[in-house]
């Protein structure tokens, strides 16, 4: 006892280092098996962190709750037994393609996160405008782009990640366009994630509960450089495509622009395994294929914002992924010059 | 490894140094540091532990020169050459090292180059003052100069101020104690505070500063300053925590500066063992302030000049010295009757221009300077597509960091806190601490781009 007072610190510090380490050692044959971890280099408690990062709290070590995350090694009993052995399939993908991405990309709620979230709380969404086609159904008419004024945002409403946010705040439309938008959202989360807000009580509502109280004109979409680390392009697209299809069936009306993702810089994708111009365009050239030119539009921001080498230009960008604030105007112009107008 | 932050360092390494650092008698312990010591280099820098090694090996041979001759006075002019030579080769190893990176570019510059050739340097100056009264063993000196905890970033410890001797030290669990919690808390102000508010200023670099509106670029200003402070404060307290561990006496390089009544006395407080080596071994030698105001402002410029220069090759360095100068000696000349009849004054002084000198110290293109600085005092124009909103919107996200910031600069909170430090609560809140922060950095390194979240 009086060695302990004499250094509680020490003592607090060491016994806690026992227990969280005995967690580790017990859980890496179980809820922590996956985590690609290396006994030389780190200690067994960082598998505990590692977990807790993850959402999967020591105390599952007695075996009681076994998340759905840990796909590699995992047994099919772990995914319960409504899924499907292609979900499986795709499951053991995400994992392989890079473990520890997952849980940075899955990790939304970080210090950024907590408080990215974008929306816009009164816009005056002007729904004169959205009456706008009423096609008929079984002439399969398709559309081309031209040219818009600003208060074609009027009834639009953006999705995205950081990028989008991005927009939200310096392109100039906030004030006409809804913005479900926050940094690290992905197209696995993007219905679920309180990103929208209430326009009567002004609660925090996920997109699906914010698609389902409004209709807007136009929907436009730019997901997937946080997903580049999880899962293949096939995985990637099939939530992508679902997405798109919910979409539809909330806003039966709305015009849905399927945006490319914006490429990153040549210096960024040269040394980036997995964030690079590379696999950005293999997403892109699927997401591409959604567009049937009736009422989903592929457009590609791309062809303005990169060189000929086909890579975000060196200027647009300070950290070679997000357009300085100055520069996404020039997203903006672009949008204006890709609207589709469908007269009745 | 050479990292404090990282986990080889805090599970393994550390750990395991210190084990094998108490198992050892104690006449061998300077044996067992010096070891870990070279091993814990030669793991981050393969090849610059060659250089290490040399250049502790001349300093040696020199500094028994400077000795042999020193208390002879018709030999005394040997022992001032060779404290030139020494001089010469370790200042300008490091200005070689600072000078190639500015101008060829190579960026290459071995870790701890700038702390241990300091080091080196008041080593020599001291034998040849007499102060460090005989040049110790090699072994000795060896581990003076390559000790682990300061070697990357210091403290610039002097010889004497070290207990350098193995068997001179105090060994004691209460030792231990004190200095894992030094340790701790030093780990927590680095990775709770100090890595947070970095991403602030990651995410103003991101906007582009011609659209940063101008209370933002002033948040960015202030919360780099925290940021800068809480950084290198963090990690001088883990450094001389690891020291105190070791038996030898805490090394003060932070003395709560952001409460400092005056220019002049927040740089007596930050940073505190290579102010005082400007002071000692550049300002005093030059006649300090007491050979008239044109000599003094001579010898203040000096100081300011190889301040900048140490800090980094780049010219913004000179710059932000510079800047320094002239406040200090406005300080100096008129401000300072001012600020002792009203230390409330000098209070807001230091807080409203530290962190306009940090804003220098922190961008090192010019042009992205001028227009920081043109951000901050939008005379000369508007910003470009600027967003009123974002101080707002940065402030949600950082206020806890910032609030947290600013309690934690205060040196009452501090002190009660280290003063307390045995209380079951207060240990408690140590270790939460240490493991909140363990927590980060496990989630931080498990993403490449913690800075990044797209």
């Amino acid at each position: 006892m009086e060695w302990i007072k004499k250094c509680p610190v020490f003592f607090l510090l060491t016994v806690s280092g026992v227990i969280f380490s005995i967690v580790g050692i017990v859980g890496s044959f179980s809820m922590y098996r996956g985590y690609g971890f290396q006994v030389l280099k780190q200690p067994f408690l960082v598998l505990m962190m590692e977990g807790i990062d993850k959402g999967v709290m020591p105390w599952e070590a007695c075996g009681i709750t076994i998340p759905v995350w840990n796909g590699e090694n995992g047994t099919a009993g772990e995914y319960g037994a409504g899924q499907n052995i292609e979900d499986l399939a795709e499951a053991d993908g995400e994992d392989t393609a890079d473990g520890t991405l997952v849980a940075a990309v899955d990790k939304a709620a970080g210090i950024k996160a907590a408080d990215g979230t974008m929306e816009e709380g009164d816009a005056q969404a002007d729904m004169q405008e959205e009456a706008l086609s009423e096609t008929a159904a079984e002439e399969p008419v398709t559309y081309e782009f031209q040219d818009v004024t600003e208060d074609y945002f009027n009834d639009a409403v953006f999705i995205g990640d950081s990028r989008t946010v991005g927009l939200f705040e310096y392109g100039g439309i906030e004030e006409r366009a809804d913005f479900f938008a926050k940094i690290s959202l992905t197209i696995y989360d993007v219905f679920t994630e309180p990103v929208a807000k209430d326009e009567e009580t002004g609660e925090k509502i996920t997109v699906e509960e914010a698609l389902s109280k409004k209709q807007y004109g136009k929907v436009y979409l730019m997901l997937g450089i946080n997903e580049l680390g999880t899962g293949n392009t096939d995985y990637f697209m099939r939530h992508y495509t679902e997405a798109v299809e919910k979409i539809r069936q909330l806003q039966p009306d709305a015009v849905i622009f399927v945006e490319g993702i914006m490429r990153v810089t040549g210096e960024k994708s040269g040394n980036d395994p997995i964030f690079n111009n590379t696999n950005i365009n293999e997403k892109n050239d699927a997401i591409a294929t959604l567009a049937d030119n009736r009422d989903v539009f592929y457009i590609d921001v791309n062809e303005v914002v990169c060189d000929e080498n086909g890579d975000l230009i060196h200027e647009y960008t300070i950290d070679e992924i997000h357009l300085k604030a100055k520069y996404y105007e020039i997203w903006k112009e672009f949008l204006l010059k890709h609207g589709i107008v469908k007269e009745k | 490894m050479t990292a404090f932050t990282g986990m080889e360092f805090l599970f393994r390494f550390l750990p395991a140094f210190l084990a094998v650092y108490y198992i050892t008698p104690k006449k061998f312990r300077n044996t067992t540091l010096l070891c870990g010591s070279i091993l814990f280099y030669a793991v981050g820098e393969p090849y610059f532990v060659l250089l290490l090694a040399a250049a502790v090996w001349l300093n040696y041979v020199f500094a028994s020169k400077v000795e042999r001759y020193r208390n002879h006075h018709k030999e005394k002019k040997k022992s001032t050459i060779w404290l030139v030579i020494a001089l010469v080769i370790d200042a300008g190893l490091l200005t070689a090292f600072k000078l190639s990176g500015a101008f060829l570019g190579t960026g290459i510059l071995p870790l701890g180059l700038s702390f241990y050739t300091f080091k080196m340097i008041s080593f020599q100056i001291d034998v040849y003052k007499g102060e460090i009264k005989e040049v110790p063993a090699f072994q000795r000196t060896a581990v003076y100069f390559t000790m682990f905890p300061q070697l990357v970033s210091g403290p610039i410890m002097r010889y004497n101020e070290g207990i350098m001797a193995a068997n001179e030290r105090e060994y004691s669990w209460e030792k231990v104690e004190e200095g894992l919690w030094y340790f701790s808390i030093g780990l927590g102000t680095k990775v709770l505070l100090a890595d947070r508010l970095a991403i602030l200023w990651k995410d103003i670099s991101v906007i582009g500063y011609e659209s940063i509106s101008t209370p933002l670029a002033w948040l960015g200003a202030v919360g780099y300053s925290m940021e800068l402070y809480f950084d290198f404060w963090g990690y001088s307290l883990m450094a001389s925590g690891i020291c105190v561990m070791l038996g030898m006496p805490f090394i003060l390089n932070f003395d709560h500066p952001y409460a400092a009544k005056s220019i002049g006395e927040f740089w007596r407080r930050w940073h505190i063992t290579l102010t005082r080596f400007f002071r000692d071994y550049i300002y005093i030698p030059l006649g300090g302030s007491r050979v008239g105001d044109s000599r003094t402002m001579r010898n203040l410029l000096v100081v300011w000049l190889v301040t900048g220069f140490w800090h980094g090759g780049s010219l913004n360095y000179i710059l932000w010295g510079m800047v320094l100068f002239v406040l200090i000696l406005v300080e100096k000349m008129w401000l300072w009757r001012i600020f002792r009849k009203v230390p409330f004054l000098g209070r807001c002084y230091v807080l409203l221009f530290i962190p306009i000198t940090w804003v220098f110290f922190a961008i090192t293109d010019l042009e992205q300077l001028s227009i920081y600085l043109g951000r901050m005092f939008p005379f000369a124009g508007e910003g470009i597509a600027v967003n009123p909103g974002d101080v707002v919107k940065n402030l949600r996200m950082y206020w806890p960091y910032l609030a947290g910031g600013a309690v934690w600069c205060v040196p009452a909170v501090y002190r009660f806190f280290e003063k307390h430090r045995k209380n079951p609560v207060s240990a408690v809140i140590t270790v939460l601490v240490f493991w909140m922060s363990v927590y980060c950095l496990v989630s931080m390194g498990n993403n490449p781009f913690a800075y990044l979240k797209f």
